[in-house]
């Protein structure tokens, strides 16, 4: 069961999930199947989802696909793979020590590290918060280096 | 559990003995009445006995006769296809075979006493054997293989005995503190021998013949448990009918062998079963399985029996159907436990913490409770502006601490609550005690740290003093007024 994960590559199926996971955290990768990194973060992720199913769901974005590429802009993503977070709609921040704390950039080290980032979300959504400070140590959490307009 | 099994059997003796006289042919008083009394084995006139005859009585008896002649008969003639059509109690077939079932409960009851009188006689010769071979008959053959002899190594007791127990009676027979047995007593032991061996031999004939017409009787039955053991079950209950009336506990506990001899232990004993152990299905299911199959064997066992005794399926085929739901039964036990999928984790914050009690959680709070100075520092005087560290306003208040009306600036560490408890309980204990014991105990309490102290009972008042305990509820206070009149 948990070796299906569910990619979406239209613009209305990723409307779709965010409107309808309702009172679960859902977890969205931006990424390509080639890329190293994003192997290893969907890994991870698959592993993980079904421990993690009953508050929270996983799917995965292709961000080749011209509509997705819509939501590449309004998030800014640039960097593969990115995750984002939302919770019944609403769009979760997590200030984890970098700059950007609107998505999670990079794969995580553990199974585990992502099972706590998510049930940080969790709690942290549950008393109506919108942004959440990550539970992990900073050896933990992949670094990457900023660029903007290549400065 | 014993006593139970027990009485039950003891009820058995007592219906094979009823239907006797029902069935009986001719009806020879002394006979039956001799039978009855040999039955009962704590008989105080039985011990008094010489004469095998004055025992045993079974094989003389008319009715003992006339059964075998019958059997015999109808063995010669061969499996006989009866009529269906007829109702089984009036089959002369079936009465012969309720006759056997009874016979044969009397003949068992008959070797037991037999082997009892033989016992007692060859206590002289060689006493321990009795405490190593069990089993009556096997007992009869060894005492006529063995005779006057006092050498066993001239005695040859293979086939008779498994050899492990041969070699033990034959180290037990070099040591024995038996003597050889005079003449005539030796005869009337081996003559004695000699009837257990031949009831034994009837009784087998009786059971092979109601097994080989097992399968016409009890079709049902024979299909579930097979005809040897449908037989036997049969026999010890007395009758068809009798045994559709048993419930099926009982019909479990049939032939279960009552007697744990003293000195065996009772660990290897195979509980609570009887013949159903002899059956295939039992043979072959698991040791672990055992019980719960005997349990669905009887059950089922006894529903075919009730069929058969109502003439209700004369072709067996519910039986049939009663072995396959067994077998299923029994499989389906058998089948390993489905493989456990990993659990996917509890949301967060869903299950409510579990919340402990009790003394150690009360007196590990203590140590964050507050104290009785703190309380009176958090409190004021109304109208009285209160001290404060700095001074003037400023820095801590002190609240009640130090006011002209509490009467102590600095206050102690209070008794805690529990402390407080624990002191009125032991104070209580050691005044309680007035009169009871010996002259030496006195009303005085010694405290290991002071020694003698005399409780001051004015304590208690000054205790409600200080203005943080409560007055309507102390556990230490007593009345807070006394007038004396």
């Amino acid at each position: 069961m948990s070796y299906l994960m569910t990619t979406l590559t239209k613009k209305r199926e990723v409307d779709t999930i965010i409107r309808d996971t309702i009172d679960k955290v859902l977890v969205l990768r931006f990424g390509r199947a080639s890329d190293p990194v994003c192997l290893h973060l969907d890994d991870l992720l698959r592993k993980s989802s079904r421990e993690v199913s009953k508050f929270a769901t996983v799917a995965l974005v292709d961000i080749d696909s011209e509509e997705i590429q819509v939501y590449v802009n309004y998030f800014d993503i640039s960097f593969i793979p990115s995750t984002i977070f939302f919770f019944n709609a609403h769009h979760m921040k997590m200030d984890s020590g970098t700059a950007d704390h609107t998505k999670w950039v990079g794969a995580f080290h553990k199974k585990q590290d992502f099972i706590d980032v998510v049930e940080a979300i969790y709690r942290g959504a549950m008393k109506g918060k919108l942004i959440v400070s990550c539970p992990l140590p900073s050896e933990r959490i992949p670094k990457y280096q900023l660029l903007y307009k290549d400065v | 559990m014993a006593t139970l099994a027990d009485s039950f059997l003891a009820d058995l003796d007592e219906l094979s003995d009823n239907e006797a006289d029902v069935i009986e042919e001719e009806d020879v008083d002394t006979g039956n009445m001799e039978e009855d009394v040999d039955g009962e084995m704590a008989d105080i006139e039985n011990l008094n006995y010489d004469d095998l005859d004055s025992v045993s009585k079974l094989q003389k008896t008319q009715r003992y006769v006339d059964i075998m002649q019958k059997v015999e008969d109808a063995l010669q003639k061969g499996s006989d296809i009866s009529n269906l059509g007829m109702v089984l109690e009036d089959d002369p077939e079936y009465q012969l075979i309720v006759d056997c079932n009874a016979l044969s409960v009397d003949i068992e009851n008959e070797i037991i006493i037999i082997h009892n009188f033989i016992r007692d006689k060859y206590r002289l010769k060689f006493p321990e054997l009795e405490s190593l071979v069990h089993h009556p008959i096997d007992y009869a053959r060894v005492v006529k293989k063995i005779g006057n002899e006092m050498d066993l190594t001239l005695v040859d007791l293979e086939g008779l005995l498994p050899s492990a127990i041969i070699m033990v009676v034959s180290v037990t027979a070099s040591t024995t503190s038996g003597k050889p047995l005079p003449e005539e007593i030796l005869d009337k032991t081996i003559d004695a021998c000699d009837r257990a061996l031949t009831l034994d031999a009837a009784k087998k004939k009786v059971l092979d013949f109601v097994e080989s017409r097992m399968g016409y009787i009890a079709p049902n039955l024979s299909t579930i448990v097979g005809s040897a053991v449908a037989a036997k079950l049969m026999g010890t209950a007395g009758g068809l009918v009798a045994l559709a009336k048993m419930p099926a506990c009982n019909v479990q506990l049939l032939g279960a062998k009552k007697k744990n001899l003293a000195g065996f232990s009772t660990a290897t004993s195979q509980f609570r079963v009887g013949y159903i152990e002899q059956t295939e299905i039992f043979q072959s299911t698991p040791p672990s399985l055992r019980m719960r199959a005997c349990r669905l064997l009887a059950s089922k066992s006894t529903l075919a029996a009730r069929v058969d005794s109502t003439r209700g399926d004369p072709s067996g085929n519910n039986g049939r159907a009663l072995r396959e739901e067994i077998r299923k039964k029994i499989e389906k036990w058998q089948e390993p436990p489905p493989a456990k999928q990993p659990k996917p984790l509890p949301v967060p914050d869903s299950e409510p913490k579990k919340k402990r009690g009790g003394r150690r959680l009360r007196k590990m709070k203590e140590r964050y409770a507050i104290t009785d100075m703190r309380k009176l520092a958090n409190r004021m005087q109304f109208g009285v502006p209160e001290e404060s560290s700095l001074g003037d306003g400023l820095g801590e208040g002190y609240g009640m601490l130090g006011q002209a009306g509490s009467g102590k600036l600095r206050v102690s560490i209070g008794q805690s609550k529990l402390a407080a408890k624990v002191a009125k309980k032991f104070k209580e204990k050691n005044y309680g005690s007035s009169g009871a014991s010996s002259g030496l105990t006195s009303s005085l309490a010694f405290t290991p740290v002071q020694g003698i102290e005399l409780s001051n009972p004015q304590a208690h008042a000054h205790q409600l003093g200080s203005g943080t305990q409560s007055t309507y509820f102390s556990e230490t206070g007593t009345f807070s007024k006394i007038k004396r009149t």
